[in-house]
């Protein structure tokens, strides 16, 4: 497909900073997140050099080199170390286009083969988050359920529709 | 219209033929009852510790584990604890949800009494835990009879989540079921 030619993963730098505070400001983006908008170009670098930079599966999505978007993978421990948690986001500007499902058929694809044991690669979308629920379904994800009142985000408890993918599961192309 | 008293048929409130148990915490002194299900393969094949191999181990497991739990209760019937419910609240911002599992003494199992349990659990967490939403519940999609227990109990069929957890080396699918303070739940509907 065009977009996954034009779609790469990276780890991410802080010299990403800008590109970052683009889409990490965007109420638009951060609409259906836990997290809030940033406001502070300086919270966003220590989040970048705490959490994102050291993070064993973080990855800038990126169009031509450059970020346009993050995608991440919460690798389960002890009992749930068979299973990750996938997240996602992408700046407006470049929505509509089939990069962000791209890029999770391309994550789904490295880290069945980095992360041994991992057998379940899982996402949690909002019930009116429809645009993501999309993503999710064109990238071969099974559409499990909905967990009901399953996470607080801006102060109200949401459904959640669970997704999966089982690294036996054919990859859609 | 004048009803006939002994016409009214008798009352089909499954409820009532559940037993009477009671819940209470759990003592050391408990260890010789919590041994019989704890060290039966047949009661812990669908849960991630393995059977409890010694008294010694059930002990400390107890001191270890259990008394310190924030909500642990021993089920009982006539007062002779018979099996174990326990609810692990979420942390943090996930406070207002909890998960629970149970197990009962196989000698027990096929009476209804995990049911009443289930019952009198959710009745007593959700008073005790005022800012509590959901109680959530999973059972391996090769435990029907604890799937049974939890739709008696008025908990939902959310979905099926495959290779959800590891258990005993191997990952396992899983039925995850959910009942919510303000409902709807499956005796809603």
């Amino acid at each position: 497909m065009a977009e996954e030619r034009e779609i790469t993963l990276r780890r991410f730098d802080l010299s990403d900073l800008d590109d970052y505070m683009v889409w990490a400001s965007d109420d638009r983006v951060t609409a259906f997140c836990r997290w809030d908008s940033y406001t502070d170009k300086e919270d966003l670098r220590r989040y970048m050099r705490e959490t994102v930079l050291p993070h064993p599966w973080f990855r800038a999505i990126c169009l031509g080199g450059r970020p346009i978007g993050a995608l991440s993978v919460e690798l389960g421990v002890g009992c749930d170390c068979c299973k990750g948690e996938l997240g996602y986001v992408l700046a407006t500007a470049h929505w509509g286009r089939g990069y962000a499902t791209a890029a999770v058929k391309m994550a789904v694809r490295s880290v069945f083969q980095e992360v041994e044991g991992l057998e379940r690669v899982e996402a949690l979308v909002d019930v009116d988050n429809k645009g993501s629920q999309r993503v999710l379904e064109k990238a071969g994800f099974v559409r499990e359920g909905v967990l009901r009142k399953s996470m607080v985000s801006k102060g109200r408890t949401r459904d959640l529709v669970m997704f999966s993918f089982i690294s036996t599961d054919a990859s859609v192309d | 219209m004048q009803t006939d008293s002994s016409a009214v048929p008798p009352n089909h409130d499954h409820r009532k033929q559940e037993p009477e148990i009671t819940l209470r915490p759990f003592d050391l002194s408990d260890v010789g009852a919590f041994m019989t299900w704890a060290s039966d393969p047949r009661v812990t094949r669908f849960q991630r510790r393995g059977p409890c191999t010694s008294e010694e181990d059930a002990r400390r497991y107890l001191a270890d584990h259990v008394l310190p739990h924030p909500w642990y209760r021993a089920i009982c019937v006539d007062g002779r604890p018979v099996g174990s419910i326990n609810a692990k609240p979420g942390q943090g911002e996930e406070r207002f949800k909890a998960s629970i599992a149970y197990r009962l003494a196989y000698q027990h199992w096929g009476r209804g009494i995990a049911t009443a349990a289930l019952r009198a659990a959710v009745s007593s967490l959700l008073e005790e835990w005022p800012h509590l939403e959901r109680l959530e519940a999973i059972a391996e999609v090769e435990n029907p009879a604890s799937q049974r227990v939890l739709e008696k109990a008025g908990f939902l069929r959310e979905g099926l989540l495959r290779k959800y957890v590891m258990l005993h080396g191997k990952s396992r699918d899983v039925v995850m079921y959910s009942l919510l303070a303000t409902g709807p739940n499956s005796d809603d509907i």
